[in-house]
């Protein structure tokens, strides 16, 4: 057992950079953002996959990421790990947009509601949460949990008013304690989400907008065209032909936010239960083995991503650099172990696909073809694939690991026979399993880094997870927008930090 | 006039009640369970109950359609399976913009293909009438989002007098409206106004052979005169049935257009629809396509009583 | 009676081969283009040169090259291979969808046509409630319910065209079962369903093919549709409209991966477009060829010379109105030829005066009267001649000014009334509109105006009849509206076309009384077109008779009845009825008047004619001078007839 403070540091990161300008109750001027995905929902404990953007404006987290990686206060003023106990003093005179007050109390009830949903994964850890007082809130762990406070960075730590959760439509009518309100009769559905100033925030200097809108356009080459006529200020992007266009365009500017988005994989149906020749290591692993990275890397994301192996990226902690090269585009050797696995003559299964990833899936189609693997591609509603990648409708699926996601992750994503999206329930082999429970037994990362390492090297063997290029966090941004110091990205997030945010000009 | 409305108004209703069966028992025709397509496969069987309960699902096909049609008669009907957003409230959103670009390029199709037609028709054989014919036969085979594609990278991409993506609503800016209307609906209104053109010209032939046209012209009118107003009038006639079909084909073509250039429309939304199976989501916009093809209809009678005193009931 | 010819009878034959060369060549192109689709839809692992899905990343966007003929698209992939392998999706797809559409809506179609009652009733409904639907509406959610795919796309695609063969099909039966019924009814036994199946199979063929061929188009560009919003075909698989959606991302980056899959889809669906209009003008040709067998071979080029004469023309006469000399009115044929119609006429109508233009269909009457208005159609020419009204020769005017002289100086009354009146518009307003036009009088004056002239010419309720619509008033009523508005301007001439001809003999009478009044009242001179040679007697001052493009007597009404001296204008005489001597039958004159083109080059009514005589085979030239006849044996005749 040990106590792990860190309160002071989070005192003397508050300064930080943001609070320069006279104090207005109500800021100026609109900002723009275009979010690549369809808004799913605005209910942060059933939100999954991107659109973190929506929910920004109107939601604050108990915690927040600092420029590197550290855990800072928000609605959270200090916080004190006991073992399983997790103690959270919470900030006073804060209250939600419809009144409530925000206190212990509302904010058992969110992290209750949310592990009772059981979608946001980092909850997973949590038994319950209780009020000790008045602001004194009480998390108890089922297990030994290094990254707790970091999911309360995220959507796990995002308060809703107790009062909106029995609103059915939660989902379009976020109630929290954000600095702008969510604005429904100005928003239109499936286009734009439109935010004003919350009056009542508990922080007004950090108002620095009339206005803040978030533009749903899904089409690459719209959100570029919007952003080049001055449509959008920011918006962010996948690494495809429209972000190298702005990287290429002189007055556009495109940022490589820290954290990468990992592509990869994901044989779901690893026992074979729709798809037998899935349970064949040998074929996963032929399959690794006939992707071309450095192809697929020029063609699809024009250069802006790097070849990738396993969970995490170059520079992480937990990075394993005898990995790298270790599934190299091999023709020859991935069609040996075709032939020398139970399904030498091939065999289909569908993927599903949603619209920004269809040429990264057809060019996979194209890889597979080569050793006799069909995939057809199965096109779903975009927003919709994390979602579908839950459910037993597809034998295998495709997302992006954020490489900024503590690793303890992989195991509550993929691994555990009741982990998110393991829908076929694959029981997990002794040795991931014992090596996700090693992972949870320190928070020193010089501690957890081995363990995570022998984790990457071991899924690599059992190659159910197929790695195939890592691109940074991209937002395109307008030459206004570059210029503006108070546009802050949240770290390993697609999206702009709005306390302190201003408007261009 | 009025007496002709109130007669169509009436004769509507057994298609109205058809097309809501048809809609409505897509959801018994539907390969899934609903409940399993909104709580993924993942709820527990109590979620499931509780879900198919509050759904309705439980009652009788027949009870559960008079209480959709009890709703759907106020206005609502109903809500996504996918999130809490009101159908009507979605389409209601999405309607102005595919009706903008409809009507504009309905608009485009009847000026261009009048114009083409009667230009045609006044000196059948000239070269001009085989310009139009030529183009006419090549307008009814191209397809409306190749052609979309096209002027996008001309006039868009290229020029950039236009927008090539997106659609400012007419409350905002009419200039913009305008401005990002005109792409799509000169796509869109390619072969309708083909199909008009060619219509126009076969009725003109015909209309300009007729001894009222020689009348007039006896008579000393101006050939202007007797061309755009005792000719056209009745040329109209026909054209009229044919742009009330040629309505419901642009209100599809729509669907696809709206995609070449990123419009939300009831396309868009359509798309998504179908392929989340959100199946009051399609009811509802099947409802709606059938009742502005319904409003067209009743449009283009009006306008054909107007140029066609035989046709108005006495 | 008849409306002049739009284009010329001997026209026609030669515009119908240079069309139909026309339309081999389309075939053979067409033809060509399809036979090569199926032909690369059949080989398509043969004939291209790489695999469709066959990637190379490192390769991708690449321009045509020799050793990429089309490009490469955006995973490296040989356009043209791709290109080679949607071929054989189109021809499936169409295959497919056109064969589902035929199989479900012609045996629903002949079941609900035969059937009829509640099932007709129903199925109807349901297709009204399917065909209300936008298509691709109703495509997007037949495949909401059976998921996406080439196949599925197709299935509900082939649902969806169902509905045009159902109606198709039903329509068939429905048609042949009325012919059927009124059959089987004489022969008394015979199973009415059994002939109705035998006489349905051999019916439908012809409409079939031509649904089939806007079918097959319109299920090429809705597959397209379709596969481009990613509800069709799948990628990788390449389809045309996959390879656009593909396109679509890229267009600024490499505009070209959308061409040849556009042009591939556009030459397609022209191709079979085109095909389709060849094979509906053939199915409907079937009836109108027959028609047309007796269009003449002419061998005109003679007579298509013949030099006005230099014969009589009409004594001048006080208070000349109308003077026409010479007049020649030809038909331009397909070889740059000129066919006349009228030959050198001449005569002239003083103030107050009716002159007759009498003659058997065909005779060129109507045609004198149009062409005076310069209102012969299009393909119609008046070469020679001229027309001189109120001292001015309206050919020599521009087009303008004739328009001003017409309506304001000389105005027509046409044969049909119910035609002749703008079916669009009230009565009332179709005369205003005139006095607005041609004496700038202001709206409410133009409709007080109109109001009087109703009333003038005898309709009761002139301001309400004045809102009435041509087709809620009798022939006798219209006709009385037309003249009204003939006269609205007070024309010094009026052109009235068998204004009698439509109408009751009971009304007849009134309207020429009418016109009797009115002449008497305004004083203006009239033409009277006419076949009826009782009605001219009744009316006209002094008749023309016409015959074949010429005038070949002209005499004083009492004169001409009494001592016709022309053979035809016997003829006529002796086929009038009389009301008093009842002695059938009427004698009649032998055949009908000559096509032009085929007039006999000499006297023109020779091959009719009792009296020919072998002088009779050179032109006969109009002689005399109060009197004119064109006859070399009219003394004789006239001597003849005295007996």
């Amino acid at each position: 057992m040990r106590s792990w403070i860190t309160g002071s540091t989070i005192a003397v990161a508050m300064a930080l950079g943001l609070a320069a300008s006279p104090a207005l109750s109500q800021g100026s001027g609109t900002f723009k953002y275009a979010e690549q995905v369809k808004l799913i929902t605005m209910d942060p404990q059933k939100q999954s996959g991107s659109g973190v953007p929506f929910l920004r404006p109107a939601y604050e987290s108990l915690f927040e990421k600092g420029p590197n990686g550290e855990n800072l206060p928000l609605l959270a003023t200090d916080y004190a790990v006991d073992g399983l106990d997790v103690t959270i003093t919470l900030r006073q005179g804060v209250s939600f947009t419809n009144g409530e007050p925000f206190n212990a109390d509302a904010a058992a009830k969110n992290i209750n509601r949310g592990v009772e949903i059981g979608i946001v994964e980092g909850l997973k850890t949590v038994e319950s949460a209780s009020a000790a007082d008045e602001y004194t809130l009480i998390i108890r762990l089922k297990e030994f949990d290094p990254a707790i406070i970091s999911t309360l960075c995220y959507t796990g730590g995002m308060m809703i008013a107790p009062a909106a959760m029995a609103d059915p439509a939660l989902d379009r009518n976020p109630v929290g304690t954000g600095p702008y309100v969510h604005i429904k009769t100005e928003s239109r559905e499936g286009e734009v989400q439109v935010y004003t100033p919350n009056p009542t925030y508990w922080d007004k200097d950090k108002i620095g907008l009339a206005r803040y809108e978030v533009w749903e356009i899904p089409d690459d080459t719209a959100r570029l065209n919007a952003l080049k006529t001055g449509q959008i200020d920011a918006g962010n992007w996948l690494s495809n032909p429209q972000a190298a266009i702005i990287d290429r365009t002189p007055d556009l500017k495109l940022i490589r936010n820290n954290g990468g988005l990992n592509y990869h994989v994901i044989i779901s149906d690893r026992e074979g239960t729709v798809v037998p020749a899935f349970a064949d290591p040998l074929v996963r692993k032929a399959m690794a083995l006939s992707i071309d990275r450095e192809g697929f890397n020029k063609a699809i994301q024009f250069g802006l991503a790097a070849k990738s192996f396993q969970p995490y990226g170059k520079g992480d902690w937990a990075y394993d650099p005898a990995l790298e090269g270790v599934y190299d585009y091999d023709l020859d050797k991935a069609r040996d172990l075709m032939a020398q696995s139970k399904f030498p003559d091939g065999f289909s299964f569908d993927m599903p696909s949603i619209p920004v990833y269809q040429s990264r899936l057809e060019a996979l189609a194209g890889f597979f073809k080569e050793i006799g693997i069909t995939m057809n591609i199965a096109p779903q509603e975009p927003g919709t694939l994390a979602r579908v990648s839950r459910t037993t409708a597809y034998p295998a699926t495709n997302l992006v690991w954020n490489t900024i996601t503590d690793p303890k992750f992989l195991a509550l994503r993929y691994v555990y026979d009741d982990a998110n999206y393991n829908p076929f329930k694959a029981k997990p082999s002794e040795t991931l399993l014992a090596l996700a429970e090693e992972g949870l037994t320190s928070v020193e990362t010089e501690v957890r880094a081995p363990v995570y390492r022998k984790m990457a090297e071991q899924l690599a063997e059992e190659a159910f997870l197929i790695f195939v290029t890592n691109a940074p966090i991209l937002i395109g941004t307008s030459e206004k927008t570059a210029n503006n110091p108070t546009v802050v990205y949240r770290y390993g997030e697609d999206s702009v930090n709005l306390r302190g945010l201003k408007a261009n000009d | 006039m009025l007496r002709l409305i109130v007669q169509r108004l009436l004769a509507l209703i057994p298609l109205l009640f058809i097309v809501s069966v048809m809609t409505f028992s897509f959801t018994s025709l539907l390969p899934s369970d609903p409940v399993d397509l909104i709580l993924g496969e993942t709820g527990t069987q109590e979620q499931h109950e509780m879900l198919r309960e509050r759904m309705g699902l439980n009652e009788p096909i027949v009870v559960r359609y008079v209480q959709w049609l009890g709703r759907a008669v106020q206005g609502d009907l109903g809500t996504s399976f996918f999130n809490s957003v009101s159908v009507s409230t979605a389409l209601m959103q999405r309607l102005p913009v595919t009706l903008s670009l409809t009507l504009v390029s309905a608009l485009i199709a009847v000026v261009v293909g009048v114009a083409a037609g009667i230009a045609a028709a006044l000196r059948p054989r000239s070269l001009i009438d085989r310009l139009a014919t030529v183009g006419a036969t090549f307008g009814q085979a191209i397809p409306n989002f190749w052609f979309g594609l096209l002027l996008v990278a001309i006039f868009a991409v290229n020029l950039r007098w236009f927008p090539a993506t997106g659609f400012s609503p007419l409350s905002a800016s009419p200039v913009d409206w305008l401005r990002s209307v005109t792409l799509p609906a000169i796509a869109l209104g390619l072969s309708s106004s083909a199909a008009i053109a060619r219509q126009v010209r076969s009725a003109m032939v015909g209309v300009l052979q007729q001894d009222y046209i020689r009348a007039a012209r006896a008579q000393g009118l101006s050939s202007r005169r007797v061309i755009l107003k005792h000719a056209l009038t009745n040329a109209m006639v026909p054209v009229v049935a044919v742009l009330s079909f040629q309505i419901t084909v642009l209100l599809g073509g729509a669907l696809i257009v709206e995609q070449v250039f990123a419009i939300n429309g009831l396309g868009t939304l359509a798309i998504g629809a179908v392929r989340q199976q959100d199946i009051p989501m399609i009811q509802g916009l099947v409802l709606v396509m059938v009742g502005l093809v319904v409003v067209v209809q009743l449009a283009t009678d009006v306008i054909y009583g107007l140029l066609n005193p035989k046709a108005r009931p006495s | 009676m008849k409306t002049v010819p739009s284009d010329g009878p001997a026209a026609a034959p030669s515009r119908r081969r240079r069309g139909a060369s026309g339309s081999a060549a389309i075939v053979v192109v067409a033809g060509a283009i399809l036979a090569l689709l199926v032909f690369l839809a059949l080989f398509a692992d043969l004939v291209s040169p790489y695999d469709p899905l066959r990637q190379n990343l490192i390769a991708s966007l690449q321009w045509p090259s020799a050793a990429h003929w089309l490009g490469t698209d955006d995973l490296g992939r040989d356009v043209l291979s791709r290109l080679i392998h949607g071929c054989r999706i189109a021809v499936i797809a169409a295959g497919e969808a056109t064969t589902i559409a035929i199989l479900i809506g012609v045996p629903i179609g002949l079941f609900i046509g035969y059937r009829g009652g509640w099932w007709d009733w129903v199925v109807m409904r349901v297709v009204e409630a399917v065909v209300s639907i936008p298509g691709i509406m109703v495509a997007i959610v037949i495949l909401a319910l059976l998921g996406t795919g080439l196949h599925k796309a197709m299935i509900a695609l082939g649902i969806l065209f169902s509905t045009s063969f159902l109606r198709l099909a039903r329509g068939v039966v429905l048609a042949e079962r009325e012919e059927v019924y009124v059959r089987s009814a004489r022969v008394v036994g015979a199973s009415g369903g059994r002939i109705l199946l035998g006489h349905i199979l051999p019916n439908i063929a012809p409409p079939l093919i031509v649904q089939t061929t806007l079918t097959v188009g319109a299920v090429l560009l809705a597959e397209a549709g379709l596969s481009f919003i990613g509800l069709g075909v799948q990628p990788p698989d390449a389809s045309w409209g996959t390879m656009l959606s593909t396109a679509a991302a890229f267009m600024d980056l490499h505009w070209f991966l959308a061409i040849p899959p556009g042009i591939a889809i556009i030459l397609t669906v022209l191709s079979i477009n085109l095909i389709g209009d060849v094979i509906r003008d053939g199915v409907g040709r079937g009836i109108t060829v027959a028609a047309r067998q007796d269009a003449p071979v002419a061998s005109f080029a003679a007579l298509a010379d013949v030099a006005p004469s230099a014969a009589a023309l009409p004594p001048p006469r006080p208070d000349e109105v109308l003077r026409v000399e010479g007049l020649r009115v030809t038909v331009s044929t397909a070889d740059g030829g000129e066919l006349p119609l009228i030959s050198d006429l001449s005569l002239s109508i003083s103030k107050g005066e009716t002159l007759g233009l009498v003659g058997e269909s065909g005779s060129g009457k109507t045609l004198t009267g149009l062409a005076i208005l310069g209102l012969t159609s299009v393909a119609l020419r008046t070469t020679h001649g001229s027309i001189v009204l109120n001292g001015r020769d309206l050919r020599t005017l521009p087009r303008r000014r004739i328009e001003e002289v017409r309506g304001n100086e000389v105005a027509m009354v046409f044969q049909d009334p119910t035609t002749s009146l703008n079916p669009a518009f009230t009565v009332g307003s179709q005369i205003a509109e005139v006095l607005r036009a041609k004496h700038g009088l202001s709206k409410s004056a133009a409709w007080a105006r109109t109001v009087e002239l109703i009333d003038r010419v005898g309709i009761p309720r002139p301001g309400e009849r004045a809102r009435a619509f041509p087709h809620e008033l009798s022939g006798g009523m219209a006709q009385r509206i037309a003249i009204a508005r003939a006269l609205s301007c007070n024309p010094s001439l009026l052109i009235a076309d068998e204004p009698t001809t439509a109408l009751d003999v009971t009304v007849q009478q009134e309207i020429l009384d009418l016109f009797r009044d009115l002449q008497a009242e305004f004083g203006m001179a009239i033409l009277f077109v006419t076949h009826d040679l009782a009605v001219a007697a009744d009316i006209c001052d002094r008749i023309s008779v016409m015959y074949a493009g010429e005038m070949v007597e002209m005499a004083e009404v009492d004169a001409l009845f009494a001592r016709p001296r022309h053979p035809y204008t016997r003829g006529l005489l002796s086929a009038m009825p009389h009301a008093s001597d009842r002695k059938p039958p009427l004698p009649t004159i032998r055949g009908s008047v000559p096509r032009p083109g085929t007039w006999p080059a000499g006297c023109r009514f020779s091959n009719r004619c009792d009296f020919k005589v072998a002088a009779c085979e050179r032109r006969i030239p109009l002689t005399g001078t109060d009197r004119l006849v064109r006859c070399i044996r009219a003394d004789e005749l006239v001597l003849e007839a005295a007996q």
